[in-house]
């Protein structure tokens, strides 16, 4: 069904499942909603899709899959404008900006975050789980643990931060 | 690190966020690189975990907990665009395909002695999911899914929190943490006990706690104090009130405790036993009670008075492994041939099974329990389908019809047997009356199923002839069995022909609970 060029619709189903994570993670930067990020990826996969002809298979995928899905969250941003929530065009342009000096940290960050999560104490780990694998809601957590909506988001925060550090830690320890 | 920043973007993050707070946010994301850069590196952690928190906990982590919304609009618009396949893995994220079974549970009971729990009745080998738990008295040994064990003494109210973490509110408990649940948490009123690999008690009784370390070492974690350690020996407690060893909850006593009521409940069995096999209503008694050690003694004895040799059973595969207590046999079946043969003469106008059975696993669409060698005329099956309902048939084949079995009469229980009743010992009845037609079955001493079927005709008889218990491998000539075998083991199995009543069933529940 498909011809076996370069930029046949196989190829690029290939590359979207390799970098789906980068692109998500991309999106996610810029649109900090899970469910609203995940959207705007299947349109910026579609947008691909349609303009995939156009793409010079002698550059690199991922620098253009982000313009595309730049172009994207901007048109998001236009949906959502009245919103109070949505970053300003502007910062979300110095984000975008500071992503691209910073990607190759950003990936190197990620992988020693592996190794720091491992290190967590066990009820850090039960909360990893309970809050990202499970996706439990804050109530659901509050009533478990007995926590206020505020200690529970400060634990939420603390751990975080101690993910974080850990991570920097490594990465000042590397040289 | 700018404290005001750190909170704004995990606001942020959580969704929680106000509109002047993202202002703010803005704000200083505009202002600086270096907020810009911090928040980068939040947000990307952040998505990582969203996509697979990479824990050690294996399968937990995986994404197939989660429910993932997909926007069918999107498929519809572009359905004549593109190939399906394409579109199939543009839809990320992928759908998993089927759900795995879930369970809340983060320990289990494993042990009690004369425990009475408040609220709903508990049992060794119940899952527990968290909570608060109360025992009025007694003992109870509660195994955490992460290797720690509790031993509580009643009175005394726990809250289970997680795999990881308890609060006792009252009463004595005492703790084990095994090297791999390191980092186990205790709290008390007024402090916060950190288990490092090892053995402590703790007493608490109003807002006053007393911790004691048999081994290893705890931290202790105390309001406005620095972390104190506890070694092996030293006592914390938090009034001047003095504690001694008395004070602890001694767990050797348990163990002495335990064995002694199991030997007297052995006992007690064995005379209850022997009453009940003076019961005239009898048809066989099946104490699966193994008198030698003898591998060739394959007999399973009939105890009914007077005692009828030719109603013995004879164990095939089968192999004797521990009942409902130390000291009581059964029978496991788990191989296709697994299987107690058993002849039963007569015709009967009622009847009455009870049996205790541990159901291991629901493997097969049909888990035998008795059933007649053929299926004809007035012949009864008993098993358990795979949903757990417990079904009970007689077979009356349509006069005239030859194979054609229209008019079974077949009764199902709603479904009893979850994943939480396997492993366990239930017991399970029914009863038949050829008279009214009526079934009733039932499940650990409660009424599970009462019904007429359909094509019940009054007064027609019931017979066995060669049947067998756990299996059905003997069917017709020519035709390749089906595997019924049960997978579980069985613990004594009375036939009568009378249908007790509700009252008699929850007696013989009672007087053979395991505990």
């Amino acid at each position: 069904m498909f011809a076996e060029t370069p930029s046949s619709p196989e190829n690029l189903v290939l590359l979207l499942s390799q970098h789906q994570e980068s692109i998500f993670r991309y999106i996610y930067c810029l649109v900090p909603v899970e469910a609203d990020a995940r959207d705007i990826q299947q349109e910026t996969s579609l947008a691909l899709y349609r303009k995939w002809e156009q793409f010079d298979t002698s550059r690199p995928f991922l620098p253009w899959a982000f313009r595309f899905a730049y172009l994207q969250v901007q048109k998001y941003r236009e949906k959502s404008a009245r919103s109070p929530l949505t970053f300003a065009p502007d910062v979300l342009d110095l984000l975008a900006s500071e992503r691209e000096h910073v990607a190759d940290h950003l990936d190197r960050r990620l992988q020693l975050l592996d190794g720091c999560l491992q290190k967590l104490p066990a009820p850090e780990i039960e909360l990893v789980i309970s809050r990202y694998a499970r996706r439990e809601s804050a109530e659901t957590l509050m009533d478990r643990l007995h926590l206020s909506r505020r200690t529970l988001f400060r634990r939420l925060e603390l751990l975080r931060q101690r993910l974080h550090d850990c991570v920097t830690r490594q990465l000042e320890s590397e040289g | 690190m700018n404290m005001d920043l750190e909170s704004l973007i995990n606001a942020k993050l959580e969704g929680e966020i106000t509109p002047e707070q993202h202002a703010r946010l803005e704000a200083l994301l505009r202002d600086d690189w270096q907020a810009r850069r911090r928040y980068l590196e939040l947000a990307d952690q952040h998505a990582r975990l969203l996509r697979q928190p990479e824990v050690s906990t294996g399968r937990l982590g995986q994404a197939s907990l989660i429910t993932h919304k997909i926007r069918w609009q999107t498929y519809a618009l572009v359905a004549s665009a593109a190939s399906i396949v394409l579109l199939a893995i543009l839809a990320w994220p992928r759908q998993p395909t089927d759900k795995e079974a879930t369970s809340d549970g983060v320990a289990t009971i494993s042990q009690t002695l004369d425990a009475d729990f408040e609220g709903k009745s508990r049992r060794n080998g119940d899952t527990i999911a968290p909570g608060s738990l109360t025992l009025r008295k007694g003992l109870a040994q509660i195994e955490f899914f992460s290797g720690a064990t509790l031993l509580v003494e009643g009175d005394a109210q726990i809250e289970i929190i997680s795999a990881w973490e308890v609060r006792c509110h009252r009463g004595r408990v005492r703790v084990h943490v095994p090297p791999a649940a390191k980092g186990f948490l205790m709290h008390a009123p007024d402090v916060k006990l950190e288990d490092l690999g090892t053995e402590f008690a703790l007493n608490v009784n109003g807002q006053d706690s007393a911790v004691h370390v048999f081994d290893g070492e705890v931290i202790a974690h105390k309001k406005d104090k620095a972390p104190a350690s506890l070694k092996v020996g030293m006592t914390l407690a938090s009034s001047a009130g003095k504690f001694s060893s008395q004070d602890f909850l001694p767990v050797g006593e348990m163990q002495d405790i335990i064995r002694q009521r199991e030997k007297s409940r052995l006992q007690e069995w064995k005379s209850w036993a022997a009453g009940v096999s003076n019961d005239p209503r009898l048809i066989s008694f099946y104490a699966f009670q193994h008198p030698s050690d003898d591998r060739w003694d394959r007999l399973v004895g009939n105890l009914a008075a007077p005692l009828d040799k030719k109603r013995a059973g004879g164990a095939v595969g089968a192999q004797w492994t521990q009942g409902r207590w130390p000291g009581k046999d059964a029978l496991e079946f788990k191989r296709p041939g697994d299987r107690v043969r058993i002849n039963l003469d007569g015709s009967y106008s009622a009847l009455t099974l009870s049996c205790w059975v541990k159901v291991d696993s629901l493997d097969k669409k049909y888990n035998s329990l008795l059933l007649t060698d053929d299926y004809e005329a007035g012949e009864p099956h008993w098993q358990i389908y795979e949903d757990g309902s417990l079904m009970f048939s007689i077979s009356y084949p349509a006069p005239g019809q030859g194979q054609v079995r229209k008019n079974n009469q077949i009764y199902y229980s709603k479904p009893v047997i979850t994943a939480d009743s396997l492993g366990r010992w239930h017991h399970l009845a029914v009863t038949y009356d050829n008279a009214t037609g009526i079934v009733v079955q039932y499940f650990d001493g409660k009424e599970v199923g009462r019904e007429v079927s359909g094509f019940h005709q009054p007064g027609r008889p019931i017979v066995f002839g060669p049947c067998e218990l756990g299996n059905w491998g003997l069917p017709s000539k020519g035709h390749a069995f089906p595997i019924r075998t049960l997978n579980g083991s069985i613990d004594e199995f009375a036939i009568y022909h009378s249908a007790l009543s509700p009252a008699e069933i929850q007696n013989l529940n009672q007087k053979g609970q395991p505990k």
